[in-house]
């Protein structure tokens, strides 16, 4: 099991927790992460609401860069991972745009054939690691928690051109929660959008909608939310404290957590090798339930 | 006229005419429940009309969360999502009036390979981290920078809307 790991410009600039917990918890579950050189932004969103040759031409940039390696794509990011598929799946369909990338490609020497495997972390642990390999390297069970599996839409839409998990019954992520031996629970706004790309349009209509579902959390008496996807992190934790002012609700507190972190808890990775004190939401009470190094 | 003429090319392509009205996109919308005056059924009617210049000049186009649940559910296969951003490219390249923003990381991108730079975090204890004090490998940007921001500045330039 080796892949070409993509961090995306969200992971590699800012959400390092989600980086570090991949880092020390995959290779644990004997998965071997490749460092990719030279890549850059997949397109999304920066290009695609200005330049559809742009974002095509940045996916595929990235995509050359893994079929020069001879490896599988493990994108982090649940946007660029869209963003791979939507741009292979064009190109298959248009010879033509294909022979466009090619021909601006080569000016960076690179070439893109439209061979590389494209794996969303969802199908890397859950299909491809497995529950087995998954149960048998826990040692430290997340017994007694209830989490709410925040799956993201890019993940799971649109279907049409192959998601990781079902657009309107997501259950891998809640499977995951629960080889940890924590408990997941199925909810009505599982599937509802962090609102995070209107940022640039109404940043208050983007903590409106995330704070509708954090409310959704706590009263349904979830532990906390659990989520892989760096753009959803950054609106459901690092703005937590603006979601609460702008819903009025001081209270409004759900611990938030990368699906690795919890991951790396319980096979026995220390927190500070898991990013944990980077998360700003208050995992603090859940740290204590849970022990460990 | 000409954004008449870019955007009926958009408009041949996206199947408006079959919409039913069923109003599972408008249902569906996080933004339809919150931001009074957005309702991707009639941004599919407009288009079916023939009035998409008049959304390409509202704020509508840039008020979509992009949560792709329009397009997963519509029954004809019309994505009112795919539409928004069309639109919204042509009148970029045309330089309607549109939020600030978006251009501004489309440049960052093309000069640098990403959309931001590595930034200094904070922990919960007011910390500041790095990717460094996290252990973690430099950042990663194009070998060939000059000809990667050549490439994107050319494509950006050319306009294919």
């Amino acid at each position: 099991m080796k892949y070409a790991l993509y961090l995306g410009c969200t992971v590699q600039t800012e959400q390092y927790g989600y980086e570090a917990s991949v880092r020390t918890t995959m290779p644990r579950l004997g998965v071997e992460l490749v460092d990719m050189t030279g890549v850059s932004c997949c397109g999304f969103p920066p290009f695609s609401s200005v330049s559809e040759l742009a974002w095509l031409y940045s996916s595929a940039r990235n995509m050359a860069i893994a079929e020069g390696m001879g490896l599988p794509i493990f994108a982090l990011c649940n946007g660029c991972h869209l963003s791979f598929v939507e741009t292979k799946h064009k190109l298959e369909h248009s010879p033509e745009l294909k022979a466009k990338m090619n021909e601006k490609l080569a000016r960076e020497g690179l070439r893109y054939e439209g061979k590389a495997e494209l794996i969303h972390i969802f199908e890397l642990l859950h299909d491809v690691v497995g529950k087995d390999k998954i149960t048998a390297a826990v040692s430290n069970p997340l017994e007694g928690l209830r989490f709410a599996a925040h799956p993201g839409c890019h993940a799971i839409r649109p279907s049409r051109i192959g998601r990781p998990d079902d657009p309107e019954n997501p259950k891998k992520l809640d499977d995951l929660i629960t080889w940890l031996g924590a408990e997941a629970a199925d909810y009505p706004e599982k599937i509802d959008c962090c609102g995070s790309s209107l940022a640039a349009a109404s940043g208050k209509t983007v903590l409106d909608i995330a704070g509708e579902k954090l409310k959704a959390v706590k009263r349904r008496g979830f532990d906390g939310l659990v989520t892989t996807c760096p753009f959803c992190f950054k609106v459901y934790d690092n703005k937590q404290r603006a979601i609460q002012a702008t819903v009025g609700d001081r209270e409004l507190e759900v611990p938030v957590f990368y699906y690795t972190q919890l991951l790396g808890l319980a096979i026995g990775v220390d927190q500070e090798s898991l990013g944990l004190d980077l998360n700003q939401s208050p995992i603090d009470p859940v740290l204590e339930k849970i022990g460990g190094k | 006229m000409l954004i008449k003429k870019k955007s009926q090319k958009i408009v041949d392509k996206v199947n408006a005419e079959a919409c039913d009205q069923c109003g599972k996109c408008p249902s569906s919308c996080p933004v339809t429940a919150r931001v009074e005056g957005f309702n991707p059924r009639q941004i599919i009617a407009k288009v079916a009309l023939g009035r998409e210049v008049d959304l390409m000049k509202s704020q509508v186009i840039w008020t979509c969360t992009s949560c792709l649940k329009c397009k997963e559910r519509c029954p004809e296969e019309i994505s009112p999502y795919d539409i928004m951003l069309a639109l919204r490219r042509i009148a970029i390249h045309l330089e309607l009036p549109h939020p600030e923003g978006f251009d501004e990381s489309a440049k960052v991108v093309a000069e640098t390979g990403a959309v931001q730079q590595p930034q200094l975090v904070r922990t919960r204890n007011k910390e500041r981290k790095d990717r460094k004090s996290m252990g973690l490998p430099p950042a990663e940007k194009p070998r060939d920078m000059a000809a990667y921001t050549e490439t994107l500045r050319g494509i950006l330039e050319e306009g294919e809307a």
